[in-house]
This record gives C-alpha cells, structure tokens and sequence, in this order.
C-alpha cells in the first residue's frame, strides 16, 4: 500500500480516497460529486499523458481533468 | 398556499422533461449535464389553479460551487417556503449521489416532494428501489416516474399538495454522506448483472486507443450523414418543387408584365438570358425562398437530426474527455465542445451554451472563438452551394483555413489573457436510446425556431439590398471601401454589398456573391472572410449580453483585425 495521486496508478486500478490536496472550491465540487475521504474508486481510463482520468465512483462515471486528479491522493490496492 | 413549483435537482437527471410533461412547455432536453443554461417556466393547473412552474439549471448541492448552481439556489430563495413548493428531482439508476441534495433541501426546511425519474432504466439496470421504505425514512412524499414516456406524471401532480416541510437535524458534509450510506442500504437493491453490450460500449468510448478509433468513426458518420440527407432533401425535394413548380409559375404570373421597373426588380429580381434563376436573381419571390428553404433548410434538417441524436444518446461528453488536451492549449477545457457544436448550427444557442464553462475568461475565449471561426448550418450550406461546384478541394479548404484560425487564435487568447481556466471535472451520462417520438419532437422544435427566425430576416435582407441597389445607395458605402476589399482582398467592389449584408444574415450575403461572377479565388477569400468577420446581428446581440460591453468591443476589434490580416493573406499566398 503507498500513497499516491490518481494521475500516477495505470488504468483498472481500484484505489481509495485518503486525501484531497487543493481549494476549499474544489474539495466542495468533489464532494457533491460523491469523491470523498475513504470513498473507493476505480480508476478507468487516461488520456495522453497529460490529459483527463476517467473514474467510476459509486454508480457515476465522472471525467477529472489532469490537474484535478493530481490532487486526489489515494491508497492504491 | 402554493404560489410556485420549484423543479430542482442534480444535473442530466430529465428535469426538462418532467418541466414538459407538467407545463406542456417545450424545452431542449439532451442526455449530458447543462443542457438547462436559461430558466423556463410555465403553467401547471392544480386544483383549478394556475401555478407557475419553474425549471431550474441542474445543481449537485445548495452550497452552490458554480455559477448555474448559484441561480438555481438564488432562486430557490425568491419566495417564502410556505409559498412554494420544491420538487426535487433523482435520477433512480444513481439514487446515492442524488440524495445528497434531497437531504440538503430537507434539512433547509423546504417543503419537499421527491421524484424518482428514469424509473423504467433502473429498472433495466436491475436497480430496485423500495419506494415505501424510502418514505418512512424520508419522511416526504417519493413518486416514482418514467417522464419520457410520462408514466406517474399524474400522480406526481396529485401529490404537489402533501409536500411540507419536515424537521431534520443539519448534518455536516461527511455525515451526510454515511447517514445516505445507511439509506441507500435499507431502500435500494441491487441485481447483479453482466456487462451488456451497452456498457461495453460506454467503456470503449472512454479508452485512450479505442475511444479516439471511435470518434473518428463518429465524425466522420456524422458528417457523412448531414451531406447525405441534406443533398437527398435538395435532390430528391425542394429543387425538384422550385424548378418544376415554382418557376414556372412565377413565370406564368409575371409573363405580362412588360414594364420591368421597380416591382419586378423587388419581387423577381434580374433575369438570367431571360429566365429566373433562382440563385442569381435576388428577389423577393425567388432567391430569399430558395436561399431559405432550397439551400439552407435541407442542411438544418440534416444537421439537427444528427446533433439531436449524438446529444441524446450521450457521446458528446466524451467526446469532450478526448479532446480536453487539444482544447486545454486554447484556455478551454474539454466541455467547451458542446458549446462549438452547437455553434455549427446556429452560433446564437452556441455562445448561450458557453454559460457550462465555469469562468469568464473561459466563456470569452469560447464566444469570440465561436464567433470567429465557427461557421453556422446557413453559412455552410451556401458555401457547399457555390463553392462545391469547383471541386471538395476549396470547401475542405475553407474548413481547414477555420479551424487553424481556431487554433491559433485561441493560443494567442490563452497566453495574453490574465488569469487561468478552471480544471475539467464532469459526470459522464449513459447512453441512452430515447423514442423516436422524443427525438422527432426536439427535430420539429428546433426546426421551427430556426424557420420563425430567419425567414423574416432574410426577406427583409433582400429587400433592404434591393432598395438600396435599385437606388445605388450603396455606391457610397462601396467607394469608402472599395480600397480595402479591391486592393487588399483582390475582391470586385461590388463584394462590399454583400460583406455589408452578412452583419444581417450570412447566407443571403453568400447568395448575394452569386451573381457577381466572381472566380474560384475570390469566391474563396470572400466566402472566409464572411465567416470570419463581423457576426450576424442576431450572434452579435447574444455576444452583448453575455459577455458586456467592454467585452465585446474587444471581440470585434479582434474580429475586424483578423479578418484584414486573413483576407490580405489568402490574397497574396493564393496564385490561381
């Protein structure tokens, strides 16, 4: 088990939410969205190497950009 | 009392829709989130009264984090809660996330009724929801509905009235994520079931490798399709109506009408070796219907089909996932695409649609982009019309002169504009396969719209340029230009007439370049220059009230800047 952000583990991992970095805006936005500190998640896909990360939390598929997913830190299984 | 009906739920749950069976209100409804940006109201009769209804943008929390949701929690708050009543909108097949706001407005004392829509797809996706159980823990009235077929639309309308407000203690954010735990426990179950084809589908479009393989394949079909049906309309209906039916009879009708003089050159316009020509004569009866109905409907027939049925079956927001790279260079991010799709039709719902990006410098970048190099179904239907005629080659390249406009502009944009653009953070919908019914119905509302708004711009488009070059009104205008377009753009000055009318609408201008006998060349710079330059008037009010005044004169110095510097450039680096 390591600590990692989202953008770093390969595709079809699952992993879990420990932290995230960032404003009090994006934290929100997040939230509401259902990512949320000890929220499992799998990550699906990730485009180029800079570009977005799909995730499926729950039943959403939700889009994150690079950026975004640098700041979800997770505890990769 | 109720004095209003709120509807008010989490984004892409069928608000819209449910807003239309209720009311009876037609609005553009789609399968990705924001389709919502303007609020619509309408009527519902209850109890022999007539109760405002009112739609609200799509928001995930009332702690609002974006400007949609903003208005929608500002309007929640018009009114006191005993007068109004909330119906709170879930998307049955994702019922965890949603109950994050059924709790928040239940905690916020309003009276709430929930509505659980898309029952029949839970259904499908072997969801079951115990809709008894998540009353008793809710304590508010839950209905369950399927509102693109309308079934329990009925009951929810009886029920309005037993929405109340119910005490419930503030729970903070992580609490209420594990008492919604606890919720979805006791009143949802779930079957387990294979991957369907569908879902297979979903993931594949979402993949690097596989996703872009499939893009392409849905660009190119799309395109394909639009010329496929737009040409089959023009082929296979309207000319055969215009020349068989139509001329003839304008023919009969003005056989004896010797006196060629002001009325015939208003209603018939100039006879081409002694026939009417309906894309040179320019007049009232002949070329402003064949512009309209005989080049440019068949091609928003076409257009709105395929858009329709891209929206509704959901790919466009990946599509936005694939090209957030490209458009992330251009101060964007991907959703921006909706925004530029829906701008090839028409760029006044477009710039409207700009309102999804989050900041406004995001929403300027977007608008003036729009504006600038994205051509409307009008625009482009004509410039099939004339310029198609000297070979695929020019149109392609029209398209490709745009699209590099796109890009370097915004790059440009995006290095000189201060400040930064928000992250991409979007819900990807599943695909959905609405009726036909449901499909056909938007395809006639967005067709009417576009019929009750061009026909009579473009009459009085025609009019307006047959009056003023019947009274050489126009020689004016022309000299103070003619420097500019002959010596810089190699254009005849006769041209400035028809970039003048494309600030009226665009496709009559392309009509006006007509008659001109202008070459391949000019007929090239001059078709780009009128996608370029100024806006229509209708794209240019939109623009105004969107991005304000300070805002949009620096979009039109732009435009006006690039346009020069474009039409100098095409002049000189074009030999034939």
């Amino acid at each position: 088990m390591k600590k990692i952000s989202l953008a770093q583990i390969k595709m079809n991992r699952k992993a879990k939410v420990i932290e995230i970095l960032g404003g009090h805006n994006l934290q929100n936005r997040l939230m509401n969205m259902g990512v949320h500190k000890g929220r499992e998640l799998l990550k699906l896909s990730h485009i180029g190497l800079r570009g977005p990360v799909v995730i499926k939390v729950g039943r959403s598929i939700l889009a994150l950009g690079h950026g975004v997913a640098t700041k979800i830190i997770i505890e990769a299984e | 009392m109720i004095k209003k009906i709120y509807l008010i739920g989490n984004p892409n749950v069928g608000k819209s829709v449910v807003f239309s069976r209720l009311t009876g209100v037609q609005v553009i409804s789609s399968n990705y989130p924001g389709t919502t940006v303007e609020i619509s109201k309408g009527y519902l009769q209850l109890g022999g009264e007539r109760i405002e209804v009112v739609d609200l943008p799509g928001t995930y929390s009332l702690e609002s984090t974006s400007s949609a949701e903003e208005v929608a929690v500002s309007l929640l708050k018009e009114y006191n809660k005993d007068e109004i009543a909330v119906i709170n909108i879930l998307d049955s097949t994702n019922l965890e996330r949603n109950l994050l706001l059924t709790l928040q407005l239940i905690e916020g004392g309003f009276p709430v009724i929930a509505c659980l829509n898309m029952c029949d797809e839970a259904g499908h996706r072997g969801v079951r929801i115990d809709i008894g159980k998540l009353e008793d823990i809710l304590h508010i009235p839950v209905i369950s509905t399927c509102a693109i077929t309308g079934a329990g639309i009925k009951l929810l309308i009886e029920r309005i009235k037993e929405a109340a407000a119910v005490f419930r203690d503030r729970l903070t954010h992580e609490e209420r994520w594990k008492e919604i735990g606890r919720i979805i426990e006791q009143a949802q179950h779930l079957e387990h079931r294979h991957h369907s084809l569908r879902e297979i589908l979903e993931d594949v479009s979402v993949r690097p490798v596989s996703g872009l393989i499939m893009a392409a394949g849905v660009i190119y079909a799309a395109f394909k399709f639009v010329r496929f049906i737009g040409e089959g309309i023009i082929n296979k209906f309207t000319d055969p109506l215009f020349i068989n039916f139509f001329q003839p009879l304008l023919e009969k009708l003005t056989f004896h009408w010797q006196e060629k003089g002001f009325w015939f050159h208003l209603l018939i316009g100039d006879l081409i070796n002694g026939k009417i020509d309906f894309k040179q004569s320019l007049g009232l009866l002949t070329t402003a219907p064949y512009i309209e109905f005989g080049m440019v409907l068949p091609y928003v027939i076409s257009f709105y089909f395929v858009l329709s049925l891209l929206e509704d079956i959901g790919y466009l927001p990946r599509l936005a996932i694939l090209l957030d790279n490209l458009l992330h260079r251009l101060g964007l991010h991907g959703y921006a695409i909706i925004p530029v799709l829906l701008g090839l039709g028409c760029n006044v719902p477009g710039i409207l649609a700009t309102r999804v990006l989050e900041s406004k410098r995001e929403r300027f970048i977007a608008s003036t982009l729009i504006s600038i190099g994205v051509p409307c179904v009008p625009l482009q239907a004509m410039i099939f019309g004339l310029l198609g005629k000297f070979g695929g080659f020019y149109v392609v390249g029209v398209y490709l002169v745009l699209f590099s406009l796109i890009l370097i502009l915004g790059t440009i944009l995006n290095r000189i504009l201060s400040g930064y653009s928000p992250e991409f953070l979007l819900e990807i919908p599943p695909y959905r396969f609405p009726p036909l019914t449901i499909l056909a119905r938007k395809l006639f509302f967005r067709i009417k719209g576009f019929v009750i708004e061009a026909v009579p711009v473009v009459l009085l488009g025609v009019l307006a340029i047959n009056v003023l070059l019947y009274f050489r009104l126009f020689d004016f205008v022309t000299g103070i230009f003619a420097p500019l377009v002959n010596g810089l753009f190699g254009l005849p000055k006769q041209a400035v007439a028809a970039l003048a009318i494309g600030f009226l609408r665009k496709d009559v201008a392309v009509g006006m370049l007509a008659p001109l006998g202008l070459s391949v060349k000019q007929l090239f710079i001059a078709v780009t220059l009128l996608a370029v330059s100024f806006p229509c008037i209708a794209t240019f009010i939109v623009l105004w009230k969107e991005l304000g005044v300070g805002d949009v004169i620096k979009a039109t110095l732009l435009m006006i800047t690039v346009s020069i510097i474009l039409g100098g450039t095409l002049n000189l680096l074009i030999l034939r």
